[in-house]
Formats: structure tokens, sequence, C-alpha cells
């Protein structure tokens, strides 16, 4: 059977030529991992090139309006995302879709940033925010990193103790911070008790046409209302959020919103508040469906507890809801069990504003009092189900077991931490690993820029005892942040083509001008290194108008490559934009300054960016 | 000397070239991947005969920059008839090996080998039209380049790398398939 030979040789040289061409034979070369244990501090935080980071960290960027993303453990600053402010770099707030977000908005505080949820877990989709600056909500595509949608949200004004979603994301909350009247409308403080309220907002996110909506507002009683939590698991129809001056003050909240010993945490079921809704028990005003308390009963109980509490934070597990005594130097651990069977028995102590308050004694597990700590704000959870509270006054993360009150380890931080943030530490199962003490006062960290200091985020590893390990200096000001699983996060680089879309250009030869009376409309190609605007022109770069045309640009960027972004701007027209990879933009404006103003790139996208330019003719009148 | 008639084994092998031929429609033939230090992960021209795959347009604008003249499916009019010649030359070589006979085996190795030799002609030629026919208004003069069929070559910062493809390696086969039973029934 010799005359096999040849066959078999042949054969296999083919098939040998073929896998030396084709197959990977690379071998990962990973020999960075070591132990944790082994690990020294800097080791942990190091994470070489070609590597990246475990998690993403969405902190919140305050009056900045931004949202700034980290990578943890390295603490490197990525990115910036523009949210409620307007930002130059990427066009936000220029470009059409994004101007008519903003509106007339040029600033927001973003406060309190959420993800969207699946089974109470992190899903990696969406990113809400809100705006208590100028009562808004945000969502933004985790694909993108882009803003979808903004929101204004009527008679809601401040909505400070927000956002949270519940846990499959069939609503955001937006309680608020201040009580105004409906309507903002003007009304006497000496009426503030009858005439104010703080109304919570009911946001819907419809994911299918990124479009945010107002599903129903409950107009509760004009006190402040600080953070909030959605219930887990268990206590999934529920929510909690604490409050402060139950006093009703109108002045001098600092002293006389401090004085009754007790406020309230609002426990309400947002399940039976849909069903009202649904059922027509409530009334229309302003154009929003409103729930009145004291009218549309049921769904909405008082838990009293100590004065001014700030966060409130579900347990993992969705059995307790922790209240941080802000000054009351304690955290209060409460049940959810307790309170259902509270509620079911009416073991009511009175009403107040028309809201029955669930006796105490009868929910409340226990009162945690660690020594000398001092400012309890906020409360994670770490995957074994240990609790860590920021003491704003001590300036330290206490660690404490929720089931017996035992104090288990304290970290001092430099300075004053408002909230902290451990990895998926508010889900249903978080990771524990790290914990990032968001810190108000950054003095004595970091070269001095003058008498305005950065905010500081602290990196704590809490897989033993807890340590200090990382300090990064941050923009003003992170509130609360949330840490994700980077690979739960899936984005694309390019922009697909979208054939359907009417203002996009992909093909060369169709970019064109069209005039329609003053109208001229641009489908132009920005590609590297030059635009066209018009294929058959002399002169492709060129845009003339007349004095007094309204212009519109639709510009897309036809490099399907990663990276590779183009900017557009106009010299002394006080426009820029964005046009990422495979994307179409569009800005709109009106030639009111006659002239010659040059056209260019802003967004450096190859050698010859420096000559990726044209020019914008604009003809005087008469 | 009466020729007799090709063994049965050898008549399955031609069958089995025939079968490869065809196979090697539906795989790439010839490939080009361009490395770069802001391209580590290699931009690749993957032709089959059909069509043209890979990162093209990225390829062509990156490559308007040394003037050269645009990678196109247009710019190859041999992918529209190429399957037509491929299937031609899978149905000779089955009818090969149903007709059993020396003679017409022979004119099929001569057909491999002929449209072997046109195929690497057509792809050098190729070569070294975009290589050598550069723009002369281009932003960044080069000298004139032919790439080389197979292997390594460098042109400003890109490193290039032929390769074969699945495809050409099933024609290989195919045509050593034809080759052994020349061999093997050398006696009848």
């Amino acid at each position: 059977m010799k005359k096999w030979i040849p066959i078999a040789s042949g054969l296999l040289a083919g098939f040998v030529a073929a896998t030396i061409s084709f197959a990977d034979f690379s071998k990962s070369t990973n020999d960075q991992v070591a132990s944790s244990n082994t690990k020294s501090d800097a080791e942990k935080v190091y994470v070489p090139f070609g590597e990246k980071d475990d998690y993403y960290l969405f902190a919140s960027g305050g009056h900045s309006g931004q949202m700034f993303i980290y990578g943890v453990p390295s603490m490197r600053h990525i990115r910036t995302v523009p949210v409620f402010s307007p930002d130059s770099a990427t066009g936000y707030g220029f470009d059409e879709h994004s101007k008519k977000l903003l509106g007339d908005y040029t600033w927001g505080d973003l406060h309190h940033p959420a993800f969207s949820e699946t089974n109470g877990d992190y899903d990696g989709k969406y990113m809400f925010a809100t705006d208590v600056g100028n009562s808004r909500a945000a969502a933004m595509d985790l694909e993108t990193f882009t803003v979808k949608d903004i929101i204004n949200v009527p008679n809601t004004s401040g909505p400070h103790c927000a956002a949270f979603v519940t846990q499959n994301t069939e609503y955001m909350f937006l309680p608020t911070r201040f009580a105004v009247p409906i309507g903002s409308e003007y009304k006497s403080l000496d009426d503030y008790s009858e005439q104010y309220r703080g109304v919570m907002s009911a946001v819907t996110f419809d994911q299918n046409k990124d479009k945010l909506n107002i599903a129903y507002q409950v107009a509760l009683p004009p006190w402040s209302y600080d953070l909030s939590d959605a219930g887990k698991k268990s206590s999934a129809d529920w929510a909690v959020m604490t409050t402060y001056n139950t006093e009703e003050a109108t002045t001098n909240l600092e002293i006389n919103a401090s004085q009754a010993d007790r406020d309230f945490i609002v426990l309400f079921n947002w399940k039976e508040l849909e069903k009202m809704v649904a059922d027509g028990q409530y009334d229309e005003v302003t154009g929003q469906k409103m729930i009145f308390p004291e009218k549309h009963k049921g769904g909405i109980y008082l838990v009293p507890v100590a004065k001014s509490p700030h966060g409130v934070d579900v347990t993992p597990d969705g059995k307790h809801f922790i209240a941080s005594g802000k000054l009351a130097p304690s955290m209060t651990v409460f049940s959810f069990e307790k309170a259902f069977k509270a509620i079911e028995k009416q073991d009511f102590a009175g009403e107040r504003n028309g809201i029955p308050i669930i006796n105490y004694d009868s929910i409340m597990e226990r009162e945690v009092n660690p020594e000398n700590a001092l400012g309890p704000l906020h409360t994670q959870f770490d995957d074994k189900g240990m609790a860590y509270t920021t003491m704003f006054i001590s300036s330290e993360i206490v660690k404490w077991d929720p089931k017996t009150g035992e104090t288990l380890d304290r970290v001092p931080v430099q300075y004053s931490p408002g909230h902290s943030v451990a990895a998926e530490g508010d889900t249903v199962s978080p990771d524990g690993k790290w914990l990032i003490a968001l810190n108000k006062i950054a003095k004595d960290s970091y070269l001095s820029v003058g008498p305005s200091h950065p905010e500081s985020m602290q990196l704590i590893d809490i897989s033993g005892k807890m340590k200090v390990i990382q300090s990064s200096p941050v923009n003003p000001e992170p509130h609360y942040a949330q840490i994700i699983k980077a690979d739960k996060i899936k984005t694309i680089e390019v922009y697909p083509k979208d054939e359907n879309n009417k203002l996009a250009t992909y093909k060369q030869d169709q970019a064109r001008i069209e005039r329609n009376g003053n109208e001229v409309h641009v489908y132009g190609i920005a590609m590297r290194s030059k635009f066209i605007f018009d294929a058959k022109a002399k002169r492709p770069d060129v845009i003339e108008v007349n004095q007094g045309d309204k212009v519109f640009l639709h510009l897309t960027n036809t490099d399907f490559d990663e990276d590779i972004t183009h900017g557009f701007a106009i010299n002394q027209y006080n426009l820029n934009m964005e046009v990422q990879p495979g994307q179409t933009n569009t800005i709109e404006f009106t030639a009111d300054k006659a002239g010659t103003f040059p056209m260019y790139c802003t967004n450096f996208c190859s050698a010859l960016h420096q000559e990726m330019t044209g020019y914008f003719l604009v003809k005087p009148k008469n | 000397m009466k020729a007799k008639k090709l063994s049965l084994v050898s008549s399955l092998l031609i069958a089995l070239a025939a079968v490869l031929v065809g196979l090697s429609l539906f795989f790439p033939w010839w490939q080009m991947v361009f490395f770069a230090p802001q391209y580590p992960e290699g931009l690749n021209i993957i032709v089959y005969p059909n069509k043209l795959e890979g990162e093209i347009d990225i390829v062509n604008g990156l490559n308007h920059y040394i003037g050269m003249e645009n990678f196109s499916e247009e710019n190859f009019p041999e992918l529209a008839y190429l399957p037509y010649l491929v299937i031609g030359l899978a149905v000779i070589t089955l009818l090969t090996a149903i007709l059993r006979k020396k003679a017409v085996l022979y004119g099929l190795i001569g057909l491999f080998i002929i449209g072997g030799a046109l195929g690497v002609w057509d792809l050098t030629r190729a070569l070294r039209k975009f290589g050598t026919n550069l723009s002369p208004t281009a932003p960044i003069k080069i000298d004139p380049f032919v790439p080389p069929l197979l292997g390594h070559n460098t042109v400003a910062n890109f490193v290039t790398e032929s390769i074969l493809g699945y495809g050409s390696y099933f024609l290989i086969a195919a045509f050593i398939l034809l080759l052994i039973p020349v061999w093997k029934d050398r006696r009848r």
C-alpha cells in the first residue's frame, strides 16, 4: 500500500502549509498575575500597557454637569462625558441633537448616577442621571457613552434624592430636595405648609425609542427628600427615601430644619401607585398625573428615624434598609418584612400630612452606634453583605455587620467622605474587592493649584483589612458614583452605516449642496483628510451662501475606522462639533455674518489633519 | 498499444480533486495583511474568486496618501468571470474522473498548469499596476514598488504580509491529487 504515501504526504503538505498560515500559535503571556496577597499596594493599582482595568467607575460630576469615567483599580481618568452642560470638546450642545436636549440651559448639577438594572443587577446598557440645578433627568447609552435623551421634570424642583431605578428599570424615581408650589407658581412662604409640595416624579425610559417620559407624580409633603434606594428581591416593589426639614421651616434651615428629634423615611409601594394611576386615582395638574397622598390613599407610609438622615440603603438580600443618621451618630437597621406586617396589621402611630406613620419599635431591628463615628452618610455593601458607611464628620469608613451591628473595621480617609462606592455595591450581588471614598476635602493631598482644590477619590482595598492604596484627584464634584464590571459594557467603535438615514452621505460623488429659498442644505463628507461638501463643484470643500441664509450642514464621517473622529468648526462663527467614525451629525445656524471664514477639522485625524480645511463664504446682503 | 482505463481509485482521486476545486470557490484564495504602529491588529485585503473582503475602504483611505489607486471589485474584472472558469474546471475534472482516460487527464493537468500560471501572472500584474502606478500629485511621495506575491514587504510605516488562502491550498491539493493517478497507473 506504498502507493498511498504520496497521496498522504501531498495532502499533509497542503494542510500543514494552511495551518502555518492561518492558525494562531500566539500564547497568552500573562505573567503579571500573582496572588493579591503577595502584591504590594503599587502592584495592585498598576495596570500595564495593553491590559485594561477590571471595572469602570462612573462618578457624578456635580455642578460641572458632566460624568467622569475612571478605570478601577488604576484610578486613571478615561473620559469626561458631558450630560447637562455644553462641551466644546465633543460639540455637545452645538450639534442639533444635543442642542435640542440642552435647550437654553448652560449648566447642570449632576448628582446621583444610576445604571439600568435587570433582576437587581447592573445590565450595562444605560446610565441615568439627574440634575439638581435645573430639574432634569438624562439617559446615557453605554454603547456610545453619549446622552440620548434629557427630560425637564416640572413640579419636582431639584431632584437630589435621585436617581434610583427599580430592579428591572421599570421606573427611575426623582424625589426632590426643594419643595415648591405645584407648577413653581408664585406663592408666599407664609403659606408654605399648605401651598408647597415635595413632588416626586416617576420616570420611565423607552429603550427602543431612547425616550424618557414622566409616568406620574406624587405630591409628597413640603419636606426635603435627600437620598433613596429601590427595594430588591422580596422588597422589589418597594422603595425608601429619607427626609429632612419635616419641621417645614422656610428660612435658616441649618438651624430650623434640625430641631425635630425625628424625621421620616418614606416607604412606598410603586406597584400600588402604578395601579392607583391605572385606576384613575389621581388629579390632573400641570398636564401631569398627580397623586395627592392625603386624598388618594394607599401605597405610601412614613417610618420615624433619627433626625436629618442622609442615605438610606437596601441590603443586597433586599430584607433590610439602613438609614444613616448624619446629625444623629448612628445607623438604624429596619426590617422590610416587619414593615410589611405592620402595614398589614395597621400598626400605625398616627398620621402626618395624611400619611400613616408606622410604629418605629415594630420594624426597627437595631441602632448601630460605632464609638466616636460621627456623621454617617451613606452605606455600601460587599459580597458577604457587610456594610461600609462613610462618616463625614469623623472622616472615615466604618465596616460593620448589619446582622449583629458589630463594628468590624475602620479606616481614616482624607477628608470628609460624602458617598462611597463599592464594586457593584448597591446591587443584589456586590463584588467586594474595592471601595472608593468620594472625599469632599482634598487639602494636603496633591500639588497645589491655588485656593480652589480638586476633590479626592481614595481607592480602598476591602479584600482583607481595609487599606487606602491609591488617591486620585478629580474635578468638582463627585457626589455618588457607580462601579460596574468592565465586561458588562459592550461599546461600539464605529457607527454602523444607516442606509435609511436621509441626512447621511456615504458616497463621495453624492456630496451636495441643495438650496431651497433661503435655506441651504449641505450633505457633506468628512474623511481623512478632507471635507467634500459639493462633489461637483470646482472646489468641493467650499460652502458659499448669502448673508441671512439658514444653513443645515449634515456631515458624515466616512472613515469607518476605530478612533478616527473628525471635528468641524467655522472660524469666528462660534461653532464646533464632533463627527464620530461612521456617524452623521447635523449643525444648524444662520449665516448672519458676511465675510470669509475658514472651516477646519478640530479633532486631530491624520498626518494631513492640518490640511483638512475649507472656506465658508458669506456674500453680503444688498 | 491499447490504452487501458485509469483505475477506480484514480478516478475517485480525480473526483475528489473536482470537489476541492468546487470548494475553493467559497474560500479566500489570497490575502494581504497590512500592519502599522496604530494598526497592530492588521488591515486585510482578502481576495475570493468572486469578491474582495476585509478593511478595503480603510486601506484605500490610507493608500490615497501615497497616490495609489483604489482597490475595488470594479478594478478587478476577473472577479466577474473567475467563478465560471472555476466551475468549468471543476466540471472538466469531474468529466475526467468519469471518462478515466489518461490522455484527458494529461490535458487536464496541462489546463491546471496553464490556469495556475495565468493566475500568478494576473496577480503579479495587478500588484505591479497598483504599486507602480502612483499618482504624481500624491501628498506623500514614495518610490514605486511591487509587493511580493507571498511574504513580507515594507512600505512607509506599513509592513505587509501576503499569504495564500484556503482556496489556493484546495487548488494545490487538487493538483496533487491529479498527479497521483499519473504515477499510480503508470504501467496501465
